[in-house]
């Protein structure tokens, strides 16, 4: 294998992207965010997350639920399981690129 | 693949690698600090309460405060429950407001947690510095809400620097006048913390990210 066979999910390899997904799929448990908890962490307007979260689930790497809590419309983020495939599956070509040459 | 090329493809991977590192960090930072300015609010309210109630006794009742040394005791056995409780829900509350499930519940056992071990710090301290008696009981508070404002300092320098400034703020607004305002020591503190606690929440607020 050589470097050039190295292929970064290009989705992902987007910095906004990438920062989403890491929140998303290094939760404990699985668990949800909420867009304004995102929006806040990564210092983002609110279109260009909403530019990033639409690109990502066009992808199927997560989903987004409104919902009405307290009377207060509120939007969680998750990851879906092929996200979190797609991430692994990019953390493992990171690697692989940081460490080449690969150890003979 | 073209030596310029090469270094592109390096520099953008050490550059991801390193992004992911920040996000993890400022993501769990951003749980840990769920609710910190309100909880920051109560407990400057509470203090300020005990230090105004506490001078109000001297001044009032002072023959039951030297017959009762221990009265501080009382006093704080109420306020304390009534905060611990207070910065729960608020600390829950802004925690699940941000995530849900498991994320939020553990962020706030970990902070519960630390808090815990500060606060038995607190209370066990002065039996080790050999205050726990009638005649040195007047230091006991001063003792207890000193190791507390550490634990602000602590915790802003783990998770954010304004935190540390408060909590470095409220021991001067509590010790200077300890050491320098005699009677009036009580009143002075109460207000001092007051306002600390109040200008401490706004900047912290207006500065985001809680």
């Amino acid at each position: 294998m050589s470097k050039d066979e190295i292929v970064l999910d290009e989705t992902i390899h987007q910095p906004t992207r990438l920062r989403i997904m890491t929140m998303l799929v290094s939760q404990e448990g699985g668990g949800r965010l909420a867009y304004g908890f995102i929006q806040q962490t990564l210092e983002l307007t609110g279109g260009n997350l909403t530019t990033h979260l639409r690109r990502l689930e066009d992808a199927g790497f997560l989903e987004t639920s409104k919902v009405f809590e307290n009377s207060k419309p509120r939007t969680w983020i998750s990851a879906t399981e092929s996200g979190r495939r797609a991430y692994g599956g990019y953390l493992d070509n990171l690697r692989k690129a940081l460490d080449w040459p690969p150890p003979t | 693949m073209q030596s310029g090329q090469k270094e592109a493809v390096g520099l953008a991977a050490g550059e991801s690698w390193e992004a992911i590192h920040q996000t993890l960090e400022r993501s769990h930072r951003s749980l840990y600090l769920a609710g910190t300015a309100s909880i920051l609010l109560l407990w400057g309210v509470l203090t300020a309460v005990y230090f105004i109630v506490t001078f109000a006794m001297g001044e009032l009742a002072p023959e039951f405060v030297a017959e009762y040394p221990w009265y501080h005791g009382p006093v704080w056995a109420v306020l304390g429950p009534l905060g611990m409780i207070g910065s729960s829900i608020i600390g829950h509350r802004a925690g699940e407001r941000q995530a849900g499930g498991a994320v939020a519940r553990n962020a706030g056992i970990r902070v519960f947690l630390y808090w815990l071990a500060v606060a038995a710090t607190a209370a066990l301290l002065p039996g080790v510095a050999g205050i726990w008696n009638s005649e040195q009981a007047d230091h006991i508070p001063y003792t207890v809400l000193g190791v507390i404002f550490l634990g602000w300092v602590l915790f802003g320098i783990l998770f954010r620097p304004a935190l540390a400034v408060v909590g470095a703020a409220l021991a001067v607004a509590v010790l200077v006048p300890y050491y320098l305002a005699g009677d009036l020591s009580g009143l002075i503190s109460g207000l001092a913390v007051l306002v600390v606690c109040v200008l401490g929440a706004a900047w912290i607020r207006r500065s985001g990210r809680l």
